[in-house]
C-alpha cells in the first residue's frame, strides 16, 4: 500500500510540472486556433534565464521565475505583434510552419549563446522530501504542482474578471465580432501569446530546479504540452491541469506496475482511449474545434 | 535582361555541378604535402550536441597537432590531415546518409559519429561504401557481431563498462557489498552494458537484482527506484546518460533509496555532472574509457597526462574521456597510414586490422570483430567535486571512499 501510495503522490507532482508547461501552450491553442511548435523552446530559454539570475545574482529560482516570465512576456508580445499576426489569418499549417521556424531559431540561438552543456539549477533545498508516514514528498516538485494550481485558477480569475481577459475570451470566441465591438483583435492576441511565453517562463524554471535541461529538450516540452492540451481539451482553462495529472498519474502507475520502457506507449494508449470517447478532451469543449473566423 | 538572367542561372548552374562533382580524394600539391581528406559526421546540434561537440574537439586537436609534428612521409611527401565535418543532428538515417555524401566527394577514410545508433547506422553503410572508419563514439558489442570489416572501434566494449565499476567494487570496497540492482536505460548500448554488468556481478558472487529499464534519455526514473527500494541494494549500478544520471542521484534522495553507493556509466566523468549535482555527486562511482592517469604513450600525443595538459590548454577547458576517445580514433587512422603507407581506404583497413600499439589512450588492438577488447576501463569517482581515477590501483589517484550513504 506504501507503495501504491508513494508512486500515486509521485505521479501527482509530475503530473502538475507537466500541467505547468502546457498551461500556456493550451491557452494560445484554445484562444487563437495557434500550435505553437516553439513552446518548448521557450521553457528552455526560461530556464536559462533564470540559471542566469542565479549565476549571477544568487536568485533563488523561485524569485527568479518572476524574472524569466517577465522576459518571456516581452518576447512573446514582439512575436505575435509582428510576425504571427502577419499570417494569423492563414492556414493552420503556415502558423505551424512559422512556429517551427521559430523554435529552430530559438534552438540555435541557445545552443550557440549558453552551449549545448547540460545545466541546473542548484538549491539547498531541491532534492530534500517531506516524509508523510512511509511517503516521500519532493518539496520543489511539490511547489511546482501548487504553482500549477494556482496558475490555473489565477488565469481562470483572470480571463472571468478583468476586461483583458474578458477581451481575451471574446477574440476566442469569434475574432469577427469582437473586432465589431472594438477590441483590438491584434493586441489582444499578442497578449495572450505574452502571457502564454511568460507562463512558459515560469514552468522552465522549476523545470531547471528539479532535472538537467539543455537546448535539445525544447522538443521534448512542446511534445509534452501538446498530447497534456489534447488530453485536457481546449477551451477550458482547467484542461492542461486536468491532463497533466492524468498524464502524470498514468506514466507513474505504468512504470510501476509494468514495465518501466512501456511508459509513453502507456500514456499515448491513454491519450487515444480518451480522444475515441471524448473527441474535444476530458473537459474540452466542442466550440473550440469549429468556431468562427474572419 | 531577361538573357542576362538566364545566363547567370546557367552559370550559376554549371559552377554548382562542378563543385557536386569535386572530388576529394587524396590530393598533393606542389609543396610536397599530401592532403588526406577525412569525413566524419558529428552530432553538432540535437540530443546529443554536447558529445558531438567533444567529439569534434578530439578530432580537431588530433588533425592540429599530426599536421604540425609531421612525422612521416608517403612517396616523399609529408602528410597533411583535412577533415570535413557534417552535423547529423544527433539522428541516425542522416549519420548514415552524410557518409554517402562523403563517398560521392570519393572520401572513403572516416571518422565516426557519437552515439551506438549513430554508429551503427553509420557502419552498414561505410561497407557499402567500401570505406573505412574508425569509431570513437559506438561502443555497442552488437556494432561488431553482424560481420562487418571496415569499422574499428577505439573504444572498450559496452559490456565493460558496468562490468568494470563491479570488478573494482569487488576489488576496492571493504566490507564488501552483497546485493547489486542494475538500472538501466532501454536502448540498446545500454542493455548491453547492462548484461555485461550482471554477467560480471554474477560470476563474482554478487547478488543481482532483476533489472529495471526505463526510456532511453527520460528525466523520470522514479518508478524503477520504488520498485528496488524495498529490497534494499547495498549497490546500485545506472546503466544511464547524462540524463537519467543526474535523475538517478536527485530521485533516489526525493524517495529515500540509499544504497553503500551509486555507480553510473557514461554520466560522472562528464564534468558537469558534479557541478549539477553538488554534494549529491560526491562519491558516485563511474566507468571511464580514459583518464590522465591512463597508463601508455605514443609519438604524437606522449602520455594520457601529456594529452591532458595540451588539450587544456587549446580548448580552455579539462580533456573528457569523450574528447580522448574521438583524438584516439583519429591516431588509430593516421598510425594505420603510416604503416599501409597508403592513403588506400583498402589498405587502410589492412593495417587497421594488424595495428597493435600503445597510445596516450592505452592499448590500442582490434579483435576480429573490430573492437578494441583487450583496453581495459578505468573507474573514477567524485571526490570533492573533482574526477579522481580509483581503479585500476595501478592507474588509482586516490583510495576509493567506501562505503558512504546520502
Amino acid at each position: 500500500m506504501d507503495t501504491f501510495l508513494q508512486v500515486t503522490a509521485y505521479g501527482l507532482l509530475q503530473g502538475g510540472l507537466l500541467a505547468l508547461v502546457a498551461v500556456g501552450f493550451s491557452l494560445v491553442w484554445g484562444i487563437m486556433n495557434i500550435v505553437n511548435l516553439s513552446h518548448g523552446a521557450f521553457v528552455i530559454l526560461g530556464a536559462y534565464i533564470a540559471w542566469e539570475m542565479q549565476s549571477w545574482f544568487g536568485l533563488d529560482p523561485f524569485l527568479g521565475m518572476f524574472v524569466s516570465a517577465a522576459v518571456l512576456f516581452c518576447i512573446g508580445y514582439v512575436i505575435q505583434r509582428y510576425l504571427i499576426n502577419l499570417i494569423v489569418n492563414g492556414p493552420v499549417f503556415i502558423t505551424l510552419l512559422l512556429t517551427f521556424g521559430i523554435n529552430m531559431i530559438f534552438i540555435q540561438s541557445m545552443n550557440l549563446i549558453f552551449t549545448a552543456d547540460f545545466r541546473s539549477i542548484q538549491t539547498s533545498y531541491g532534492s530534500n522530501s517531506l516524509k508523510i508516514g512511509a511517503i516521500h514528498i519532493p518539496v520543489v516538485r511539490l511547489l511546482a504542482f501548487l504553482l500549477a494550481i494556482l496558475i490555473s485558477f489565477a488565469l481562470v480569475a483572470f480571463v472571468k474578471r478583468t476586461r483583458t481577459g474578458l477581451s481575451i475570451m471574446a477574440t476566442g470566441m469569434d475574432r469577427g465580432a469582437a473586432r465589431l465591438m472594438g477590441i483590438r483583435a491584434r493586441h489582444v492576441y499578442a497578449i495572450t501569446f505574452a502571457i502564454s511565453a511568460a507562463l512558459a517562463g515560469m514552468a522552465g524554471t522549476m523545470i531547471a530546479t528539479i532535472e538537467t535541461f539543455d537546448p535539445a529538450k525544447a522538443g521534448k516540452f512542446t511534445l509534452m504540452a501538446f498530447v497534456v492540451a489534447v488530453l485536457g481539451g481546449l477551451g477550458n482553462l482547467y484542461g492542461a491541469l486536468v491532463g497533466g495529472l492524468l498524464i502524470g498519474l498514468v506514466e507513474s502507475w505504468a512504470g510501476q506496475y509494468l514495465s518501466g520502457t512501456w511508459v509513453n506507449g502507456i500514456a499515448f494508449l491513454v491519450l487515444i482511449i480518451v480522444l475515441i470517447f471524448r473527441p474535444n478532451g476530458l473537459v474540452g469543449k466542442a466550440f473550440y474545434a469549429a468556431r468562427v473566423e474572419l | 535582361m531577361k538573357k542576362n538572367s538566364r545566363s547567370f542561372v546557367a552559370v550559376t548552374a554549371a559552377i554548382g555541378l562542378v563543385m557536386l562533382g569535386v572530388n576529394y580524394a587524396p590530393v598533393a600539391n606542389a609543396a610536397g604535402t599530401l592532403t588526406v581528406s577525412i569525413g566524419a559526421s558529428v552530432p553538432l546540434t540535437g540530443s546529443l550536441a554536447k558529445e558531438g561537440l567533444l567529439t569534434k574537439e578530439g578530432y580537431q586537436f588530433c588533425q592540429t597537432k599530426v599536421n604540425a609534428v609531421s612525422l612521416f612521409t608517403i612517396g616523399g611527401k609529408s602528410i597533411k590531415l583535412d577533415i570535413t565535418y557534417q552535423d547529423d543532428t544527433s539522428k541516425p538515417d542522416l549519420a548514415a546518409q552524410n557518409l554517402s555524401k562523403f563517398n560521392d566527394k570519393g572520401m572513403k577514410l572516416i571518422l565516426s559519429s557519437y552515439g551506438s545508433a549513430n554508429v551503427n547506422a553509420q557502419a552498414a553503410v561505410v561497407e557499402l561504401n567500401k570505406q573505412t572508419m574508425v569509431d570513437s563514439g559506438g561502443a555497442d558489442d552488437n556494432i561488431f557481431n553482424k560481420g562487418y570489416t571496415r569499422t574499428f572501434n577505439v573504444m572498450s566494449p559496452a559490456s565493460e563498462y558496468a562490468s568494470s565499476m563491479v570488478k573494482a567494487i569487488n576489488d576496492l570496497a571493504r566490507p564488501k557489498p552483497v546485493k547489486f540492482a542494475f538500472l538501466s536505460a532501454d536502448d540498446g548500448f545500454s542493455k548491453t552494458v547492462t548484461a555485461g554488468g550482471i554477467k560480471t556481478a554474477k560470476a563474482l558472487g554478487f547478488t543481482t537484482m532483476d533489472p529495471q529499464y526505463f526510456p532511453n534519455a527520460t528525466s523520470d526514473v522514479s518508478a524503477a527506484l520504488n520498485k528496488i527500494k524495498a529490497d534494499k541494494p547495498d549497490v546500485i549500478i545506472g546503466s544511464v546518460h547524462f540524463v537519467e544520471g543526474v535523475a538517478l542521484i536527485k530521485q533516489s534522495k526525493e524517495l529515500g533509496v540509499q544504497p553503500q553507493s551509486f555507480a553510473e556509466t557514461v554520466a560522472p566523468p562528464i564534468l558537469e555532472f558534479a557541478s549539477t549535482l553538488g554534494p549529491l555527486a560526491e562519491n558516485v562511482l563511474g566507468s571511464s574509457q580514459w583518464t590522465s592517469t591512463t597508463k601508455g604513450r605514443d609519438k604524437y600525443f606522449g602520455t594520457a597526462a601529456n594529452y591532458a595538459t595540451e588539450f587544456a590548454a587549446a580548448f580552455g577547458h579539462e580533456a573528457t574521456y569523450h574528447n580522448a576517445e574521438a583524438t584516439a580514433a583519429c591516431l588509430a587512422m593516421v598510425m594505420s597510414i603510416e604503416k599501409a603507407k597508403s592513403i588506400d581506404a583498402d589498405k587502410v583497413q589492412a593495417a587497421l586490422k594488424s595495428l597493435n600499439t600503445m597510445s596516450f589512450f592505452g592499448t590500442i588492438h582490434f579483435d576480429s570483430t573490430g573492437q578494441n577488447s583487450s583496453k581495459p576501463m578505468s573507474v573514477i569517482q567524485i571526490q570533492k567535486g573533482k574526477i579522481i581515477t580509483v581503479w585500476p590501483r595501478i592507474s588509482a589517484q586516490a583510495k576509493m571512499i567506501w562505503p558512504y550513504a546520502k
